[in-house]
């Protein structure tokens, strides 16, 4: 396994309420190049578990090794190899990019930290290169965030986080702030860097239908608590628990024929 | 202009256009453009569009919400064109015959008054009297589902869920028993769980009442689960109006058809979503022509052109020409 | 995959229309720095030798301001006075802000004993009145306008400090200090390039404030004589040497004491405009 979650738990206190426990001994685990739902409502500790595998927060007990590191304990140099293997992309489109520097800037950020192109003429190549491969004109890399529209911002957190090559790849919503037309686009291309590069992916999502679509494992979160986790047509298919059940019959599809019947039916046994 | 099959139209909608001003620039802005439509009696009518679309504005225009926004053309509310009222006139209508919930419910409750107050407030400022104005406020939370509602008319805001909250919002709207209903993406700060609570139980009520609404959303499986007709936006006009089931099946316009395919189904392994090339464009930054020409796959020279009308088409409206050519 | 470029219409900036007050303090503003720039070059060197026989002299067509006890003019000294008192202003509100911006950053930066620390240390410092302590400091080094800037730009910086430290402890909320933190960038990396530049939109209006205020503790510093001393033109000293004519000659005393209520309040004004322009709540950018 490329990232282990082992029974992690974490809670919040916000002096003068009591500490409220947010994860309860939640664990998965992600193979290399699979692609790995989280799903929950509000308040299933989502961005709390996409916070303890960036290592932004620490879990109280349990731990989270990544090929053979514990994430929560390493430092200096080890730090710096995994931030560099497990990369990140962020829900909100405005606020995730620094509105003070430009896209070559943004981009080139990854290969100037991690010293891994020593000469700008070389960084400007390379941010070149993996603008097109995420769809964007290089042509664009002196501009800022600001004069671009919502899904273009997440190609250009996607290519800043791909361009230094990671093997995992942590989407936080990256889907839920963009319009229709365009949220397909970027789940698309995720799916195309996913096959394209052999990434893995941990995707944290509320939106069920999203997940079918792009994750190959599914773990169902319920406050804090892991409720049911296995392959996509299980999930999907052959839910277990009730939970599962009621949020999958919950979600609108986009055909008045099944969503009429559905609400028929509830409405005969209510 | 859409025919309703039963009803004879509760608000009748024709050339619609809504400017907003620009700080420092003397032309407004327009956001909405020519729009015509209509909504007969009872009627559950879904207006689905991105952001920038005009979606909301529209909703707003109707209710003539927007202080600054310069309206023109006739919103035909039974029979009285709600444009050409005064304020206080407009205030009359507003909660009694047409009512409005929003997206985040928080910001239209008083943190500070008790649910009951703030539901039976819009009674009182009807002069209807204390106990009166209680008794219709209780039953109206009891209808919308509230549990123990006598114990909670006086609880405060703070101490109800988000679906909760949104219950004591809608029953805001409807203690005045309007007629129609608008709401604004009432459902999309919900888990799926409590927005299909809140669907379920606007779907029972508009049945029980006879309450016409027009369901502003991005959402089409919200659209297909609740709506009867849908009326499909883009760059501040309606592009295609529709029965929900008739959209669905067969959508006319180019934008409707990939905007139905680009969205995950719950219920199917997909290999490939379809997605739309580009995004949708901003207000000062329209093209010229039919406003989707840049990421139409269909567009010929006439798109590039010339802005579509919006025809009829087997019982819809559909503004495209590719529609045009085919019936001249 | 298709390309997708810039929006080609960003959205322009949009800008408050100024009200004609608005417009007065500016051009206000803009007379004050050019006298600070080039009123010495125009001013006669009479300014700085006795006239006796010209003592005192009410305002006139010639000495629009009148003269003063050693028969200089009184204009004019105001004239080459500004450069003395907004310069040093300008010299004080930077070194302070400065120090302000160092240990703010130090603040928001460092591991939490050396934010209670630096943030204990500017309490100290915003309940110690900086008037007096400037007093002290100037007293200490011997009176001069060296020493009174010195002294205000080691008693100034509190407010800074305690303003900015607040605001980036706010950008380091942001998500792009989040994106910045996975990818790996250094502690330094992080406060200089994601963290001060995106807080320090506050300095800016804090500044024309600022040295509003610092002309006018300058000038009470040097009429109380810890800073410039007579014969400097510079105001607060201005008025200190005419202070025995208040009644007999009333010019000598409040055209400086104007002069510096102006400055002070133009700067101050000038602050709120620049406030509502640049806050996006109000319309601004």
């Amino acid at each position: 396994m490329l990232l282990t979650v082992d029974r992690i738990n974490k809670s919040y206190s916000s002096f003068p309420n009591p500490p409220v426990q947010v994860l309860h001994d939640v664990s998965f685990s992600l193979a290399p190049g699979q692609a790995l739902g989280l799903v929950g409502e509000s308040g299933s500790g989502k961005s709390t578990i996409a916070k303890c595998l960036m290592a932004l927060a620490a879990p109280e007990s349990g731990s989270i090794l990544y090929d053979g590191m514990d994430v929560s304990k390493a430092r200096g140099a080890e730090l710096l190899r995994f931030r560099r293997e497990v990369q990140m992309v962020f829900q909100d489109p405005y606020g995730s990019l620094n509105p003070r520097m430009s896209v070559e800037e943004l981009i080139g950020e990854g290969l100037l930290v991690h010293k891994l192109e020593p000469t700008a003429a070389r960084r400007r190549e390379r941010v070149a290169e993996i603008m097109r491969t995420v769809g964007l004109n290089p042509d664009d890399m002196v501009r800022f965030p600001r004069s671009f529209s919502g899904g273009q911002r997440q190609r250009i957190a996607i290519a800043r986080a791909l361009v230094i090559g990671p093997r995992i790849l942590v989407c936080d919503e990256p889907v839920a702030a963009l319009d229709v037309s365009v949220q397909a686009q970027v789940i698309n291309l995720l799916r195309d860097m996913q096959r394209k590069l052999g990434l893995a992916i941990v995707f944290i999502a509320h939106d069920l239908a999203v997940v079918r679509h792009l994750c190959d494992s599914i773990v169902v979160l319920h406050k804090g608590r892991v409720v049911e986790a296995g392959p996509r047509a299980d999930i999907f298919e052959r839910p277990r628990e009730a939970y599962t059940q009621a949020l999958l019959a919950a979600v609108p599809v986009p055909d008045p024929e099944i969503g009429r019947a559905r609400r028929e039916r509830r409405h005969v046994l209510t | 202009m859409f025919p309703s099959k039963t009803q004879k139209p509760l608000v009748e909608v024709r050339g619609l256009s809504v400017d907003m001003p620009l700080a420092g620039g003397k032309d407004g802005l327009r956001i909405v453009d020519n729009i015509d439509f209509s909504i007969a009696v009872g009627e559950r009518v879904a207006l689905v569009g991105e952001s920038g679309s005009g979606k909301s504005v529209t909703a707003r225009a109707v209710m003539r919400l927007d202080p600054v926004a310069r309206l023109s053309g006739k919103i035909d509310f039974e029979g009285r064109d709600l444009l050409t009222l005064s304020e206080k006139e407009m205030r009359h209508y507003r909660g009694s015959s047409i009512a409005m919930v929003f997206q985040d419910p928080m910001s239209f409750l008083d943190p500070l008054m008790t649910i009951g107050d703030q539901v039976a407030e819009t009674l009182r400022i009807r002069g209807i009297g204390r106990v009166e104005a209680r008794k219709r406020a209780l039953s109206v939370l009891d209808e919308l589902g509230v549990d123990r509602a006598a114990e909670r008319l006086g609880s405060y805001p703070h101490e109800f869920s988000g679906g909760m909250r949104q219950r004591v919002v809608l029953a805001m709207a409807l203690v005045g028993e309007p007629k129609l209903l608008i709401a604004d993406e009432p459902t999309t700060a919900l888990d799926v769980r409590v927005q299909d609570q809140v669907l379920d139980l606007l779907d029972d009520v508009s049945t029980r009442r006879g309450l016409a609404v027009l369901f502003i959303t991005h959402d089409l499986g919200v659209v297909a689960g609740f709506a009867e007709r849908v009326m499909v936006m883009y760059s501040g006009r309606i592009v295609e109006d529709g029965d929900v089931h008739a959209v669905f099946k067969d959508p006319k316009h180019p934008y409707t058809r990939g905007l139905i395919r680009a969205v995950p189904r719950i219920d199917q392994d997909l290999e490939e979503l379809y997605a739309i090339p580009g995004a949708p464009p901003a207000p000062m930054a329209r093209p010229a022509g039919c406003p989707f020409n840049p990421r139409c796959s269909d567009a010929f020279d006439r798109c590039r052109a010339e802005l579509p009308a919006v025809l009829p088409v087997t019982g819809e409206r559909v503004a495209c020409h590719l529609h045009d050519r085919k019936g001249a | 995959m298709t390309t997708v470029s810039a929006m080609s219409g960003a959205p322009r900036r949009r800008r408050l229309a100024l009200s004609p007050f608005d417009t007065a303090v500016i051009v206000l503003v803009c007379v004050l720095l050019l006298a600070a720039v080039f009123g010495p070059f125009f001013a006669p060197d009479s300014i700085y030798t006795s006239d006796i026989a010209n003592s005192l002299m009410p305002p006139s067509a010639a000495n629009w301001f009148g003269t003063d006890d050693q028969g200089r003019d009184v204009f004019w000294r105001l004239v080459a006075g500004a450069r003395t008192t907004l310069l040093s202003s300008f010299l004080v509100v930077t070194l302070y802000s400065l120090i302000g911006v160092t240990i703010a950053t130090v603040a928001a930066a460092g591991p939490r004993w050396l934010d209670e620390a630096l943030m204990r240390l500017t309490d100290i410092g915003l309940a110690l009145p900086s008037m007096i302590v400037a007093l002290g400091f100037a007293a200490a080094m011997g009176p001069s306008l060296k020493s009174a800037i010195i002294a205000m730009a080691i008693t100034g910086w509190p407010t800074t400090a305690r303003l900015l430290r607040g605001i980036m402890r706010q950008t380091m909320e942001s998500q792009f200090v989040a994106g910045a933190q996975v990818l790996g960038v250094s502690r330094w990396r992080l406060m200089t390039k994601h963290v001060l530049p995106n807080s320090l939109d506050v300095l800016i209006v804090k500044w024309a404030g600022d040295i509003g205020n610092t002309v006018l503790v300058l000038a009470s510093l040097s009429f109380i004589g810890v800073g410039a001393q007579p014969p400097s033109p510079e105001w607060g000293a201005t008025i200190a040497g005419a202070r025995g004519y208040v009644s007999t000659a009333w010019w000598t005393v409040v055209m400086p004491g104007a002069a510096v209520a102006i400055t002070s309040i133009a700067f101050g004004l000038l602050g709120d405009i620049i406030q509502v322009r640049r806050d996006p709540s109000l319309g601004g950018n």
